[in-house]
């Protein structure tokens, strides 16, 4: 048999073994209640509680936003984000957080959020209403 | 429905676009049709020369068509004709003329059109420099055309309620595409603006990124066109030489398209880093990985006639990823994975067929000609250089699948959800490691490979002669690469085995490389391209393992942070601080301070100091950085974030305003947070001091803030100043000066509020103290305690000689002659003016003397007096007339309350300070040798390029 196919075949071997411990690194969007049965790190995706209060204020500490999310599942936790507070955040129409509980609190150090087009149909900016 | 007349638009560019358009469409097909018989009917010379003649015309027409489109839609933009949806979307009146390409490119049409003026610009350099391949090579490039031209047709195609779209047209009008009330009125065009370019995509970097990245987009396509051209003529080894050229080219290009990304990732986005494993970086650094393969199979096949099969495959799987790019970045499929803003258009079919198309015709030419490929029988030697080349290529191709794996897990989940509508979809949870994970061990084998390879010949047949030579090289590189390792641990931290390991090996490239260079090669021009891509890329390795491992977040004064977040233990995660204006901070080792800003139309820069101090304290460096951001047009947001970076060779220091007070970011909010002061009011006699007591609640508590305070008039000012306060003619301004302290703080604070009296309006000019969060501002009220005795009084008019004296309220008053220059706190001179005071001394009751200079005045040959006074004894005089025959002058005297009234003025104490800045700096040690490994080994790359093509 050539070499070749011997080293193919190793490859192959080794791919499959990086890719099923990929795996480890790869989890569902979770909601609060896994969050908080697993300890570890997830995500978590959802939407802001626009109606609850939203707290950032830097000369505290500037690493510390908390707000509410209601998860997929309709659960409402406390969020406290390890960062600044994001432009449009009240805008946002989904959130995607990265943390873990901890208490009652989930402790999020990163997020993305989904904010609506600004393709939007709707959006048709008139000269006089923008003066 | 009545038809609507509309006024103002300008048709005649929009019938000319689409006119191009569909003139572009079909004659690249005809070009494809035409270039495909050119080779199909090879074998009757006079028919294939007509056919090709056809082929070339229609290419050349489609060029001219293509260019046409583009320059309308320049046209139209520069006019800013915004009744086209394209120039609505993209273009702003405000948008600067500089602006202009970013605009064309920011939509995916207009980035569609680039991409197809590339392919043009290459085809034709493939119709002049290569006669022999221009029919199959061109019958392909027109045939991507064809795709590419068809997502700008915006045809539809099928019948009933719901017809298939098939692209999205850039000329169309707005009112066509948008179905708004506004289109009702005729004259809608002279109604609507701009939505205008993306803040954040208002830089340079957008003007260039973007064409150099479709350059190497484009270029891709010669090689696989070429693949596809051999495997077509059944000609496996005429096209290596020209296919290796442009593949050289094109990885050159694409790379450093790819390197500007990372650049302007860092440089002018306050991502805080070059990479990200973001899906969009991601999918463009695949196809380069397999184009840099196909390189290397190319060369062994070049020199040794092994791997044509793979390079084939090779070429044919770059194209086919740049074009599954193009689907994943366009379709919206990535969705909530990448932070790049991608909008659906509808394209998705049409780029999941594009994709289809052209990897089923790799695939099935590949299959076709497979077995008539040449293939030496003789296996490559396990010794030979070829064979270990070989193999990285396939690690090279291997990395670029598992990056494709992990990113594509989105297109996976939408598979799935299609079978199974309760399908959970899965992420990964933190890609940055994930990556890195793999990664690590693609450089490590890639460095092993690329520096043991080099040493290696081609068709080695007897290793055993050369084995000592091979071995001693080997020994010296390693030994070198091991000290140069160790001298980096003394500089950067690298604290797990595996980097050490990949740091070995990056300084095991460079050393074995330039070993080969100089001993081995004897400095041979071509070997020199190969050395400085190899070198580049270990450069790039060390300079990855010290600005990543050792990049340290600098802005964690964990002193300020401590305790005050419960729950949190990553500390990494804390990475900004909190500045006050000139209140210097310890970051690292500099001691920054927040100095000013100044705001420029939409811009606001900030200037941000820092020092660094030797042990003695002495500062021994000293520098300004100046992050910016950018407020959306109604100052209500902050859009866009400019991070600023300083450069030293062996690292970067770089900063970018994370976040600012809501009252600075939002005009609106500020306006609402003045208005909800609490403010209270309290009066006090000049000379007074008064002692006061305040309560603030705590936002998110059930507290309240008892405080003491303290306060002390100390004078009225007639003519104040004040930071925001412009003098206009006619303004009644006065000032309080005023001490205050809160009783908790040792600083007593010297202020001077304003109230000024604009004809019927007041205008309040207030005075932040920030350090102790108060707000004070002066009370109407004041005007009727300043003045306000003024108004009630009686004048008594009197006639002067020069030299009389007067009894009045028990005052000798006496008139002393009169001032040809006379000077007055109120009176400002102007051409034409006859001026004249009245020198007035006053011997008051007590004794005192003092001395008043009323003003009289013929302006414009009207009459006019300004009065003057004596503040202590509350006398007013008015100067209001002359009679110079007799040489007396009228004056009249008032006499004022002298009581002194309270003057009322307001302080609120929950006024929280706004003169900080949110600030998050970064240090990135060895960053610059990132930058100068990777720009190598794309140089390399296009100086292999052009080595080829002196002495192919």
């Amino acid at each position: 048999m050539k070499k070749i196919y011997i080293i193919a075949i190793l490859m192959v071997a080794a791919a499959i073994v990086l890719l099923t411990s990929a795996a480890e690194d790869m989890s569902t969007y979770g909601n609060f209640s896994d969050a908080a049965a697993m300890g570890n790190r997830v995500k978590i995706s959802g939407q802001l509680s626009k109606d609850k209060e939203m707290h950032y204020n830097p000369e505290r500490d500037p690493n510390y936003f908390s707000f509410y999310m209601t998860d997929a599942k309709g659960e409402e936790r406390k969020v406290v984000l390890l960062s600044e507070r994001p432009q449009d955040f009240e805008l946002s129409e989904q959130l995607v957080l990265t943390g873990s509980m901890k208490g009652d609190e989930f402790i999020a150090t990163d997020m993305l959020m989904k904010c609506p087009s600004k393709y939007k149909d709707e959006e048709v900016y008139i000269k006089s209403e923008v003066k | 429905m009545q038809e609507i007349q509309y006024i103002g638009e300008h048709l005649l560019p929009g019938k000319i676009g689409q006119l191009a358009i569909m003139l572009s469409f079909s004659t690249a097909l005809l070009s494809a049709a035409a270039y495909f018989f050119a080779v199909q009917r090879r074998g009757r010379p006079a028919e294939a020369a007509n056919w090709l003649r056809i082929g070339r015309w229609s290419f050349g027409l489609h060029g001219l068509s293509t260019f046409t489109l583009i320059g309308t839609m320049f046209y139209i933009m520069i006019q800013q004709y915004y009744e086209y949806q394209y120039v609505q979307a993209h273009v702003s009146d405000d948008l600067p003329m500089k602006y202009i390409f970013s605009a064309f490119w920011e939509g995916q049409e207009g980035s569609f059109l680039l991409w197809m003026f590339w392919h043009i610009v290459l085809g034709a350099l493939l119709i002049l420099s290569d006669k022999k391949w221009e029919a199959p090579t061109l019958a392909v490039l027109a045939t991507i055309q064809v795709f590419i031209g068809s997502m700008i047709l915006g045809v539809y195609v099928g019948f009933g309620d719901d017809p298939m779209r098939i692209g999205s047209n850039p000329m169309m009008l707005l009112r066509d595409v948008v179905d708004a009330p506004i289109f009702a009125s005729a004259d809608y065009v002279s109604q609507i603006g701009g939505t205008g370019l993306n803040p954040l995509l208002q830089n340079y970097w957008m003007t260039i990124h973007p064409p150099t990245l479709f350059l190497g987009f484009a270029s891709t396509a010669i090689p696989f066109a070429y693949a596809i051209a051999a495997l077509w003529l059944n000609d496996h080894k005429g096209w290596l030489t020209q296919g290796l050229r442009w593949a050289l080219f094109s990885g050159g290009i694409l790379g450093v398209g790819i390197l500007m990304g990372g650049a302007w990732a860092y440089e002018a986005l306050s991502f805080g880093g070059y990479w990200a494993w973001d899906p969009v970086e991601n999918m463009s650094l695949v196809p380069w990985l397999i184009l840099v393969a196909g390189i290397h199979t190319n060369l062994i096949a070049k020199a040794t006639g092994h791997s044509i099969r793979s390079t084939y495959i090779f070429y044919v799987l770059t194209f086919a990823f740049i074009l599954y790019s193009t689907f994943l970045t366009r379709s919206g499929v990535l969705g909530e994975t990448s932070v790049h803003a991608f909008t659906e258009m509808g394209l998705e079919r049409q780029l999941i067929a594009f994709v289809v198309a052209f990897l089923g015709l790799g695939a099935f030419m590949i299959a076709w000609r497979y077995k008539s490929v040449p293939a030496p029988q003789r296996e490559e030697a396990a010794s030979s250089r070829e064979f270990w080349m070989f193999i990285g290529s396939l690690v090279l191709l291997f990395s670029g699948l598992i990056i494709t794996w992990s990113t594509s897990l989105p297109v996976y989940n939408k598979i799935m959800a299609y079978f199974d509508p309760d399908y959970i979809g899965r992420v990964i949870t933190d890609p940055i490691p994930h990556y890195n994970k793999y990664q690590i061990w693609i450089a490590i084998f890639i460095g092993l490979l690329s520096g043991v390879s080099q040493y290696l010949r081609y068709r080695e047949f007897n290793f055993s002669k050369y084995a000592a030579k091979f071995g001693l090289h080997l020994g010296i590189a390693i030994g070198l690469s091991l000290l140069m390792s160790y001298l980096t641990t003394l500089w950067i931290d690298i604290y797990a085995w595996q980097y050490k390991l990949l740091l070995f090996f990056g300084w095991f490239i460079i050393v074995s490389n330039l070993d080969y260079l100089f001993s081995m090669s004897r400095g041979s021009f071509k070997m020199a391209s190969a050395t400085l891509s190899h070198g580049g890329f270990g450069l790039m390795i060390v300079g990855i393992l010290a600005s990543g491992l050792n990049q340290e977040v600098i802005s964690n004064n964990l002193f300020v942070m401590e305790g005050l977040i419960q729950g949190a233990t990553d500390e990494q995660m804390r990475k900004n601080v909190i500045l006050f204006k000139n209140s210097p901070l310890v970051m690292g080792e500099y001691e920054v301070t927040y100095v000013s800003d100044t705001v420029d139309q939409f811009t606001r820069t900030f200037t941000v100091e820092y020092k660094r101090r030797d042990k003695s304290g002495k500062v021994v460096e000293e520098f300004a950085l100046y992050p910016n951001i950018l407020y959306d047009k109604t100052f209500s947001k902050v859009a866009a974030s400019n991070p600023s970076t300083k450069h030293y060779l062996g690292r970067d220091i770089f900063t970018h305003i994370a976040s600012l007070p809501m009252v600075e970011i939002d005009l609106e909010f500020r306006r609402q947070r003045e208005d909800s002061l609490n403010y209270k009011m309290h009066e006090a006699l000049l000379g007074q001091t008064l002692y006061f007591r305040d309560t603030v609640p705590l936002t998110d508590q059930d507290t309240f803030y008892i405080k003491d305070f303290q306060a002390r008039l100390l004078g009225i000012d007639r003519s104040p100043s004040h930071h925001d306060y412009h003098k206009e003619q006619g303004d009644l301004p006065i000032g309080l000066s005023m001490e205050l302290q809160r009783m908790d703080d040792d600083s007593v604070y010297l202020i001077k509020p304003v109230l000024v009296l604009r004809g019927q309006m007041l205008y309040s000019y207030p005075v932040q103290i920030n350090d102790i969060s108060t707000k004070v501002r002066l009370d109407e009220g004041i005007f009727d305690a300043v003045f306000g005795r003024e108004v009630e009084m009686d004048y008594q008019s009197f006639t002067f000689k020069q030299g009389d004296r007067i009894s009045y309220n028990g005052h000798q008053i006496s008139f002393s002659g009169f001032n040809k220059q006379p000077q007055h706190e109120n009176y400002e001179p102007e051409e034409g003016d006859i001026a004249v005071s009245a020198m007035i001394s006053v011997q008051a009751k007590d004794g005192s003397n003092h001395l008043a200079q009323p003003l009289y005045l013929i302006r414009n040959s009207s009459p006019l007096n300004l009065k003057d006074e004596v503040p202590a004894l509350g006398l007013h005089f008015r100067f209001t007339g002359i009679d110079p025959k007799t040489e007396t002058v009228e004056l009249m005297i008032g006499q004022a309350d002298t009581t002194e009234r309270p003057i009322p003025f307001q302080v609120a104490t929950d006024s929280l300070r706004s003169d900080y800045i949110v600030l998050e700096a970064i240090s990135f040690p060895g960053i610059n040798l990132f930058w100068v490994g990777s720009s190598l080994m794309m140089i390399g790359l296009i100086l292999g390029m052009f080595l080829r093509i002196r002495r192919p």
